[in-house]
């Protein structure tokens, strides 16, 4: 009797040590991110808060509401990096995209601040739903019709009687560029990958809103230059926007 | 080797003595999505089912969800009016009015924000509240499973939608959101007009319908989203007519100083902000604005042509906002009338599948 007890627990013990070997466990993915701080460097460097007071050379208090904008076609000469990133600082912070690669392999990095043509114009449903350009996660970074994408949206207000005594931030300015003319390219060479976790480097950006509004050859006076949604007869302003926007955007 | 059979037996007892389990596998339902809309996304833990979606249609129409049975959603989100109410305020149960407009439950599938404060942020969770609201339905969920424990038409109904016995308030709340899901608008002339403006393929029947679209239509079209026309498209664009935010729109604080948006968040900088609704239908939900303020669309034109009033909440978007508004003329606020009436979608308000059941 005890004999087939004994037998019939060694062939469960049998089956059980039958189970399949767990696989050898696969090498974590590597992720590389991009973040973006908005600064008003001439209080040294001061990362910008929404909604917050900051003054402008002429004296003017001014709160930034809103600051959005896309990047495309990030590759290092031939090696693709990502489609499309979108930074919407109150929505999702500093984080501009994050995604699997190599560091190595991104030393520089070049795209367009921008939606490339041919994604400017197509079906923004079409996209895939984890893409900033679906129109569920673009929404009203998408103009509704065939004119694409805005691709840099910034929107604030001004007090520009700074000193009656009455805080009161009724000038608003609005600069949306978009349309395709006015995509332009960005190169970042030599970028200093961070560590930020043994699976994860980090490429630091800047923008910096002092430099947008007071780039020295191409100023922004908010009292008088406070709108553009690149229409006609808003050329000028947004052809000042746009550079002074790309020359903001630096490395950290 | 006798005990061993023994053994054996003993081994086939126990797994036959485990209980059945009786399960109801319910049938995926398919969402017949418009082709120039974004894919909606459906929650893992509330997949669409046929059954499951007439379940909800059941309870939507239901007026035992009410503490005196005599009110169920439909009572404020009226079929005819674009499920939603003409009333200014909705009166519940025990007669008493709130304190904003219903909302229009139109391509609620797309929403990550629920009510005009966007306090709740699912469509369950939502669905939850008015039931229990005591200016509302005025019931406690308790009482609502308790009533429909007795019929045995819904014990069956919530057996075939989740495939187990019981019934319960997440499970009701699961299905009527699936039912609301169902509800798309996507035939309007404006469905059409947009595609045409996106280069996208018309069908035979939206090739019939954009030969119907009047210049005047256009042209209000073309108002609609003119930086110095109506100025309309920064907040109201694309296919499901909406941008997602919550926007102060120049309206005077109401008698009720409703603080909206900011309610929920306690920033001041969100002060009279409210939920940018999609205006889809725009023509058969008055009346308009959180508040429900405007009874006609042509006091809304006004509002925005003449009418706004400047906070330091403002919307920057409402750009023309220091001199009153975008100053329409007579002919323009007539053509915008037009376009916006090209945004009603019949299908949607005559769809048999969105009708009473009982």
């Amino acid at each position: 009797m005890l004999k087939n007890i004994t037998a019939l627990l060694s062939l469960l013990i049998l089956v059980a040590a039958c189970k399949k070997k767990d696989p050898d466990p696969q090498p974590a993915d590597s992720y590389l991110k991009i973040t973006v701080q908005p600064t008003y460097s001439n209080l040294g460097q001061q990362n910008i808060q929404l909604d917050t007071v900051y003054t402008t050379s002429e004296g003017y208090k001014v709160k930034f509401t809103d600051i959005k904008f896309y990047l495309t076609k990030l590759k290092n000469g031939s090696v693709n990096l990502l489609e499309s990133a979108y930074f919407d600082y109150r929505e999702t912070g500093l984080l501009l995209a994050k995604v699997k690669g190599d560091y190595m392999q991104f030393p520089n990095l070049q795209g367009y601040i921008g939606v490339d043509s041919l994604l400017n114009h197509s079906d923004p449903s079409e996209f895939p739903n984890d893409s900033p350009l679906n129109i569920s996660n673009a929404g009203s970074m998408h103009w509704g019709w065939n004119t694409g994408y805005i691709f840099i949206n910034l929107e604030g207000k001004v007090d520009t009687i700074p000193n009656d005594g009455i805080a009161n931030f009724d000038h608003n300015f609005s600069f949306h560029i978009g349309t395709d003319s006015y995509r332009r390219d960005f190169d970042f060479t030599n970028i200093n990958w961070q560590t930020a976790s043994a699976n994860e480097k980090v490429f630091s950006l800047k923008l910096d809103l002092w430099t947008f509004l007071h780039n020295p050859s191409n100023p922004i006076d908010l009292k008088t230059q406070f709108l553009t949604h690149t229409g006609s007869g808003q050329q000028a302003l947004t052809e000042k926007v746009t550079t002074n926007f790309k020359q903001s955007l630096i490395s950290y | 080797m006798k005990y061993l059979v023994y053994l054996f037996l003993l081994i086939v007892l126990i797994f036959s003595c485990r209980k059945d389990r009786v399960g109801y596998k319910a049938t995926p339902y398919v969402l017949e999505i418009p082709s120039h809309f974004p894919d909606m996304i459906i929650p893992s833990d509330n997949p669409m089912t046929v059954e499951g979606v007439e379940l909800g249609r059941f309870l939507f129409y239901e007026k035992k969800l009410s503490g005196d049975n005599t009110m169920s959603c439909a009572s404020c989100h009226m079929p005819n009016n674009s499920f939603s109410d003409p009333n200014q305020y909705s009166t519940g149960i025990d007669g008493i009015q709130g304190k904003r407009q219903s909302m229009a439950l139109i391509n609620m599938g797309w929403e990550d924000f629920f009510f005009w404060d966007g306090r709740k942020t699912t469509l369950e969770a939502q669905i939850i509240d008015p039931i229990i609201d005591p200016i509302e339905m005025h019931e406690t969920w308790k009482n609502v499973v308790s009533k429909l424990n007795q019929d045995m038409n819904y014990r069956n109904r919530f057996f075939r939608a989740f495939g187990e016995e019981g019934i319960d308030s997440l499970k009701a709340a699961k299905a009527i959101a699936q039912f609301i899901r169902t509800m798309i608008s996507g035939q309007s002339k404006y469905d059409v007009m947009y595609k045409f403006e996106n280069g996208m393929s018309l069908t035979a029947t939206e090739q019939a319908i954009f030969q119907t679209i009047d210049p005047e239509e256009w042209a209000g079209y073309d108002l609609f989203k003119s930086l110095n026309g109506a100025d309309c498209f920064h907040c109201h664009n694309g296919p499901l007519m909406r941008v997602k935010k919550f926007s102060n729109n120049g309206l005077l604080p109401n008698s009720f100083n409703d603080l909206g948006r900011a309610a929920v968040t306690n920033n001041p900088e969100d002060n009279y902000k409210f939920k940018v609704p999609t205006l889809r239908n725009i023509a058969l939900t008055a009346p308009y604005m959180h508040d429900g303020r405007f009874a006609t669309l042509d006091e809304v034109i006004e509002h925005y042509s003449s009418g706004i009033h400047m906070s330091p909440t403002i919307d920057p978007l409402i750009e023309f906002g220091s001199q009153g508004g975008v100053q329409l003329d007579a002919q323009e606020k007539y053509l915008l009338k037009k376009f916006l009436l090209t945004l009603t979608d019949q299908n949607f308000i005559t769809n048999p599948n969105f009708k009473d059941p009982h």
